[in-house]
């Protein structure tokens, strides 16, 4: 009977009713919608992060990291190369020379990192012939060639087939450099990155920075992220020496940006759900007041507090739970189409570049959000409801029958 | 003798006790036995819905105390109290008080629903009911559906259904046209009549005063008559 008398109850005001019930599919349209948002922007700076610069975990030298210094490579480095390379966890791994350098031409010159790659692995890794704009990746037969960012090319005022000349240390702590001509020009969203590396074939770096067939760096990238830790752990024991660090390690500020995703999520729907939370009590104190009379009747005839209470969260549930579905279907929905077409912000592009993100994003929500959200609405109903129940339950029924 | 069902004492309900105290009850001394059919008249603010408040445990006296069959109402508080309404006390409003969301027959069942009675006993109790009331074809309709006189039917079939000690009437045809007071009246007294149902109004109608079988006048909460209708009737004459 109560739960008839509650359903009932929603519809004797149909326009207020379906004020709040527009409010809640709106309030649980937008918060999902904006957590699949963030969710793809965080997602998607991190998919870039680990496919095309960190990879999922990498190993050093313990003391590499330190200074970057070309003596501290990995020793007997491939050989780890080639027994991380047979791990059934292993989606792709590449060796590296990593030298922070300096890179000129007759208009300029600027401080970068000068990554000696593997060309087939590192194509394997990341992908990095994707990136190119202009020119050509690496040629096997030629030697000295090097990729560099549209960005650096236009400040350092290069073009493809001109020559720059690094700049650096070598092992020894001797000036070294080499001329190397420009074979292609790469652009990736993350313009940081752009204007501070450069690429050439480890062969043509090793030698020059006095470590002929070593390198300092190894970059794996796994089949799935979930194994990471397991695959981590397992290569620390077999490597105690080494420095092994995932990619939340490398670039701590990338696992800040999750931890801070969760949070931004929940004081966002915190937001959302505080402004639906207090329609709610506004609505529902509103229906409690005009009832005043009929509440009193009922507790006169007999309807003790408990039964009361209960009528009034249950007609709030009503109207929350009428509104859950188009809220969740109109999010589905408005997910579903930006998943497919994404989410275009070219017009910022250069801003979005400057933090590493691509000015398109595609939505993504996790069942577990997904329910999280759920739960939260849920929630605020019921705790919406506390207040008008128990203003209801203050009444007295002599007084309210008055009215 | 007959069984005492209502048992009033020395009931005052005083209003601004610390300033100026305002008597709507003073002193009344009050017994209702078993199948009276009683009503309670006097002139507005005399304490007629006070004194039907303070039987009823919707209002707390000032002083003196009500026993309901031997229980001292006044001593209960919260769900105990409105357990023993739920219980015993069957309630008829001036402005007939349906839950508008409710058909008839659903209006009817609630309180026996309230008290957990079985579905069957329900049923058959709320049919009974509505052929006695003389709406059984309006058994599906919402009170918005209703005459007045209709809906103050189901509401006395509301407050008979679960076979209370007695029932209060607050006013119950002062919104009636003559013919559904008239109407209400007999089935009401039919009842009194044919399940010995003890019946208490306030009241400022005198086709209800008329058919009372005690009247109570009261004044200034004070219980200044308490008598029969003919007597009253005869009173009045007299003044004229």
């Amino acid at each position: 009977m109560l739960t008839k008398i509650a359903s009932r109850n929603i519809w004797r005001s149909k326009k207020r009713s379906l004020i709040i019930i527009a409010a809640v599919s709106f309030g649980l349209w937008a918060g999902i919608f904006m957590t699949a948002f963030y969710n793809g922007v965080i997602e998607q700076r991190i998919n870039t992060a680990i496919s095309s610069e960190l990879s999922h975990y990498q190993v050093h030298h313990p003391k590499f990291r330190e200074d970057y210094e070309i003596k501290y490579y990995l020793p007997e480095g491939r050989k780890i190369l080639e027994r991380i390379s047979k791990d059934s966890q292993t989606k792709a791994i590449a060796g590296r020379v990593i030298i922070k350098g300096m890179i000129a031409s007759a208009s300029g010159s600027g401080g970068i990192t000068i990554n000696g790659v593997m060309p087939v692995e590192e194509q394997n890794l990341t992908n990095l012939s994707k990136k190119i704009i202009k020119g050509n990746y690496f040629n096997p037969n030629k030697s000295n060639e090097i990729i560099l960012s549209e960005r650096l090319r236009k400040k350092l005022k290069l073009n493809l087939n001109k020559k720059a000349i690094l700049t650096f240390q070598d092992s020894e702590g001797n000036l070294a450099s080499g001329a190397f001509r420009i074979t292609a020009i790469y652009k990736t969203v993350n313009s940081p990155y752009d204007d501070s590396n450069v690429f050439v074939k480890i062969n043509d770096i090793d030698s020059l920075s006095g470590i002929p067939k070593e390198i300092n760096e190894i970059a794996v990238l796994l089949k799935s992220s979930k194994t990471l830790e397991e695959s981590q752990n397992s290569l620390k024991r077999e490597f105690p020496k080494l420095e092994i660090q995932n990619w939340k390690e490398i670039a701590p500020e990338l696992g800040y940006t999750v931890s801070v995703g969760d949070k931004m999520m929940f004081i966002f729907m915190g937001i959302i759900l505080l402004a639906l939370g207090f329609g709610i009590v506004n609505t529902m104190m509103m229906a409690v007041l005009e009832r005043t009379r009929e509440i009193g009747m009922l507790m006169a005839l007999g309807m003790n507090k408990f039964k009361i209470f209960m009528m009034i969260v249950l007609e709030t549930f009503f109207l929350i739970i009428a509104g859950c579905p188009f809220g969740i279907l109109l999010a589905l929905i408005t997910i579903g189409i930006t998943q497919r077409t994404g989410i275009d912000f070219s017009q910022y592009s250069d801003a979005y570049s400057s933090f590493g993100y691509s000015s398109v994003f595609y939505p993504s929500l996790s069942a577990r959000q997904f329910v999280i959200m759920i739960v939260l609405v849920l929630l605020t109903a019921f705790v919406s409801a506390l207040f008008p129940a128990r203003r209801a339950l203050q009444l007295n029924p002599a007084e309210s029958l008055k009215k | 003798m007959k069984e005492t069902v209502i048992d009033a004492h020395n009931l005052s309900k005083i209003y601004d006790e610390k300033t100026i105290p305002v008597y709507a009850l003073n002193k009344v001394h009050l017994h209702i036995s078993r199948g009276e059919f009683t009503a309670i008249k006097g002139p507005s603010g005399s304490g007629k819905t006070t004194l039907l408040n303070m039987i009823g445990g919707l209002d707390i006296p000032s002083e003196g105390f009500v026993e309901i069959n031997g229980t001292n109402i006044t001593e209960l508080k919260g769900n105990e109290l409105i357990d023993f309404r739920l219980n015993n006390i069957g309630f008829v409003f001036q402005s007939y008080n349906l839950i508008p969301v409710l058909t008839a027959k659903e209006n009817i069942e609630f309180i026996m629903l309230l008290q957990k009675r079985s579905k069957q006993e329900t049923e058959q109790r709320v049919l009974e009911l509505l052929k006695e009331i003389g709406l059984l074809d309006k058994i599906n309709k919402r009170p918005r559906e209703l005459s007045g006189g209709q809906q103050q039917r189901v509401a006395v079939a509301r407050a008979l259904a679960p076979k209370p000690q007695f029932i209060l009437a607050d006013e119950p045809t002062a919104n009636l046209d003559s013919v559904s007071a008239e109407n209400l009246l007999d089935m009401m007294l039919k009842l009194n009549q044919e399940e010995n149902m003890t019946f208490v109004f306030s009241t400022h109608d005198q086709r209800v005063i008329s058919r009372a079988r005690r009247v109570i006048t009261l004044e200034d909460g004070k219980i200044v008559a308490d008598t029969a209708p003919t007597s009253i009737i005869h009173e009045q004459t007299a003044k004229i």
